[in-house]
């Protein structure tokens, strides 16, 4: 292709534009033709600005690609049946075009090195005492705290996991044609590229924001007006209650278990035991609900077991004494 | 005969200097081009085996025009989030829920919007907003469309031509 099929009469610079543009989209167009272009881009920033026109029309068109499609012309029949053996062929495209990203529509190119990604669950356990770090197939990474449970579902239009129960810091990739969603049950998470802290221990659920901003609706509510947590925010919500309670916070506190560190502004005792317990390995409990209430504000640095019990006793007037196989904090 | 991707590999290396030449041009930024560049690689060291390509340079800088399409995507949409975050923000603190309807003028011009990309689409000829159709929102290839329609592929490309020119004419 050298461009000149139309020299019979002088081509204006949106008329060529439009005919570089339709003539890249053609997967025949080779190496050379691309050079071609480069050529016509360097000549006038005329030309690139004409051309860069294009790219917004076409991306504008994406985002109501089926509100325009069903305004125009319909689709032959002949070409339906077509269009669906094809589909079945690669089923890759049927997903990128529900999911808006338009990539296959506009080049059939790129989909086809996305084709690896599993859509299947994958599951992550940490037991009590472990922590583990993961990094999904689509580059975001998860450190999971101990005593914690992930299932995850890297679809095509979004990417889902399933937190019923633990902790988490999540770092998610950048990907707005792909929202993350974590579900815990009562609330939903949805980000697009960010980095955050979740915890699902019982009915408590917290979220902490250290980079972006997240939002979290009532799970299985996606039409819900979201609560919009912005980096440096925390929320808090207990199930069933009808409002959670956004407050500023230091978004490090939240993440100081991956630093193997635990740390606590004016915490119930009963919960740091249960933290314990599931960092340690080794159940540890309050003696009674009124040592259960004590209040702990500190850091406990969770190098080695017997000495984080020796701190937190140092910390608050409670004896930490084996009991059985676990550990029980009692008033003293 | 070697595998798609060592192919890929192959004219990626080749060609590495001219794509980075190309995307500085195009990015105005010898830095973003050359991260672009970079993840034109990425894509294509974790590219499927068993894929077809026919012309591996065109495939690369077409796969890097597409990734720049990705990210003017992404900018649309951080743009529109962030009206939204502004509009919102201010009543987040200490409440749950939060107001955010999209501002019912912003829904209106959006609509009108969208009537007038249709109505300049629905004046071309029924040939054209066929081809297009076909290509744009039914996701064919040239090739495809041409066999599907027992037009020529220059036939594809004109009709593609038309359309884009009528719509950068009236919409922009």
């Amino acid at each position: 292709m050298n461009g000149t099929r139309d020299e019979d009469r002088p081509m204006g610079t949106a008329d060529a534009a439009a005919h570089w543009f339709a003539r890249l989209q053609d997967e025949a167009a080779t190496g050379d033709d691309w050079l071609a272009f480069e050529q016509w881009l360097a000549e006038s920033p005329a030309h690139a600005a004409a051309y860069e026109t294009l790219e917004g029309l076409w991306v504008e068109l994406d985002g109501a690609a089926d509100a325009i499609a069903a305004g125009l012309n319909p689709t032959p029949v002949s070409l339906a049946a077509h269009r669906a053996a094809r589909e079945r062929a690669r089923p890759t495209r049927r997903g990128w075009l529900a999911a808006g990203a338009g990539l296959a529509a506009s080049l059939a190119v790129g989909v086809l090195t996305m084709a690896n990604w599993p859509v299947e669950a994958q599951s992550y356990v940490t037991a009590p005492g472990q922590t583990r770090q993961l990094t999904l197939a689509d580059g975001s990474r998860v450190w999971l705290n101990a005593g914690s449970r992930l299932e995850v579902r890297l679809g095509r239009g979004a990417r889902r996991v399933q937190m019923a129960e633990g902790e988490a810091v999540f770092d998610v990739t950048h990907d707005p044609a792909r929202p993350f969603l974590i579900d815990t049950g009562d609330r939903e998470v949805r980000v697009v590229g960010t980095q955050f802290n979740v915890r699902q221990r019982g009915a408590a659920f917290a979220l902490s924001v250290r980079r972006g901003l997240v939002e979290v609706r009532p799970s299985g509510a996606p039409g819900a007006t979201p609560t919009r947590v912005p980096a440096g925010w925390r929320l808090i919500h207990r199930h069933g209650a009808p409002a959670g309670e956004l407050s500023v916070t230091s978004p490090d506190d939240a993440f100081a278990w991956t630093r193997g560190q635990l740390v606590y502004a004016a915490a119930p005792l009963g919960e740091v035991a249960a933290d314990l317990g599931r960092s340690l390995g080794r159940p540890v409990r309050v003696a009674d609900a009124a040592t259960g209430q004590i209040r702990f504000t500190g850091v406990l640095a969770l190098d080695d077991k017997e000495a984080v019990l020796r701190r937190l006793e140092a910390f608050v007037p409670v004896r930490a004494e084996a009991d059985g196989a676990g550990v029980v904090l009692r008033r003293r | 005969m070697t595998d798609t991707r060592s192919a890929l590999l192959a004219a990626y290396l080749e060609r590495r200097d001219d794509l980075l030449r190309f995307f500085t041009l195009r990015l105005r930024s010898a830095a973003a081009a050359e991260d672009l560049v970079q993840d034109i690689y990425i894509r294509i060291a974790a590219a499927d085996r068993s894929m077809e390509v026919r012309n591996p340079a065109g495939y690369l800088y077409r796969l890097g025009s597409n990734l720049m399409l990705d990210r003017i995507r992404g900018e649309r949409r951080t743009a529109a989030r962030d009206h939204d975050w502004r509009a919102t923000h201010r009543t987040i603190v200490g409440a749950e829920e939060v107001a955010e309807e999209p501002r019912a003028d912003d829904a209106v011009s959006a609509r009108q919007r969208l009537n007038a990309i249709v109505d300049v689409l629905r004046e071309l000829p029924e040939q054209t907003q066929r081809v297009f159709r076909m290509h744009k929102f039914d996701g064919l290839s040239h090739a495809e469309v041409a066999q599907a329609l027992g037009i020529s592929r220059s036939g594809v490309e004109k009709h593609c031509m038309a359309a884009l020119k009528r719509l950068a004419e009236r919409l922009s």
